[in-house]
């Protein structure tokens, strides 16, 4: 049980590290408003990350704010008023080098962890 | 119109009051707080009509829950507009450093220091190479302490001060040049008191928000 708990505290301390990455990557299929990206960040990790929701907030501002996504208000017929975040081509750029990033420490990790080959590859 | 519905939430239900403390604690940012209080009431209803039990005040209790602590939240935003409060002050304080060197260069080239003081000239020139020390060594070390940026407007001031002290003595008329640089000089200090003391308010409320003294 407790090393459930410790894993579990485990995976929310890094899933906060790279909360910027995941939410550009919940984005890169298309505009979302916040409660769409949270269900596709749980949909797609299969409920492993499990932040509190309201922690995606901080980071869409951030991210707005470092140009890396836009947003707007929009009013779909008959439905409630929503804040739309978009993509934008720098934060693409932004996702597509933190991919890169990922990939290169990922593997690093899993080699020192005796599951991959030699690194560097 | 809807902040004043958000301050009276008497006899509301959990969104309507989580929604309340939320704009309440966000209160460092108006602009935000309001924006802010409406995606996640937004948020919150789209998760009580998603709930399986249908829409009920304990759905709107479990999707607050699900939400995290309004306090927390509001601490992260806090973090993050402290960085960028810095990143501002830091840059006018650059400003006014460029802009006092410019305004020291010309009142050394046209003003007779014969008139002024004797001190004048060395507050003028000591004040300004001390707030150039102490940014260079605030910048790498202290970037986000209050310290170095005070302590640059301090010696700036010092120096802005000698400053007209030297060009008011000055008897046979001063420049519109030297004058000009004063006003940008007394502009850019006054930019530059206004961020410093935002950025010690943000300061404050981040360290009150995360429990932590300031």
């Amino acid at each position: 049980m407790i090393q459930y708990l410790v894993l579990l505290g485990m995976e929310a301390e890094m899933l906060k590290g790279h909360l910027d990455a995941i939410v550009l990557a919940a984005l890169e299929t298309g505009p979302a408003h916040g409660y769409a990206i949270i269900e596709t960040i749980k949909t797609k990790s299969a409920s492993t990350f499990d932040l509190p929701e309201g922690t995606v907030y901080p980071a869409l501002h951030r991210l707005e704010q470092a140009g890396l996504l836009s947003s707007a208000w929009t009013t779909p017929s008959g439905g409630r008023r929503r804040r739309i975040y978009s993509l934008t081509k720098a934060g693409a750029a932004a996702l597509a080098d933190r991919r890169k990033a990922w990939g290169r420490f990922s593997h690093a990790v899993d080699t020192l962890l005796g599951g991959g080959r030699a690194w560097p590859a | 119109m809807a902040s004043v519905k958000r301050a009276s939430v008497k006899g509301a239900g959990v969104i309507d009051h989580y929604v309340a403390t939320l704009h309440r604690e966000l209160d460092f940012d108006p602009a935000l707080a309001e924006r802010l209080a409406c995606e996640v009431e937004d948020h919150l209803r789209d998760a009580v009509e998603a709930d399986p039990a249908g829409p009920s005040a304990e759905a709107e209790r479990r999707a607050v829950e699900r939400f995290g602590l309004a306090r927390e939240i509001a601490g992260q935003f806090a973090a993050d507009s402290v960085d960028r409060q810095a990143r501002r002050t830091w840059l006018t304080l650059l400003v006014a450093i460029v802009v006092t060197f410019v305004a020291m260069r010309l009142r050394i080239m046209w003003l007779d220091d014969g008139a002024a003081p004797a001190l004048a000239p060395l507050i003028d020139r000591y004040g300004f190479l001390a707030a150039l020390a102490v940014s260079a060594i605030g910048w790498f070390a202290f970037r986000h302490s209050l310290f170095a940026p005070t302590l640059c407007l301090v010696g700036l001031a010092a120096s802005i001060a000698a400053g007209i002290v030297r060009a008011g003595l000055f008897d046979q008329g001063v420049p519109l040049l030297v004058l000009l640089a004063a006003a940008g000089e007394f502009a850019l200090l006054g930019l530059l008191l206004v961020e410093v003391v935002g950025f010690g308010r943000r300061l404050r409320r981040t360290a009150s928000l995360r429990g932590a003294a300031p």
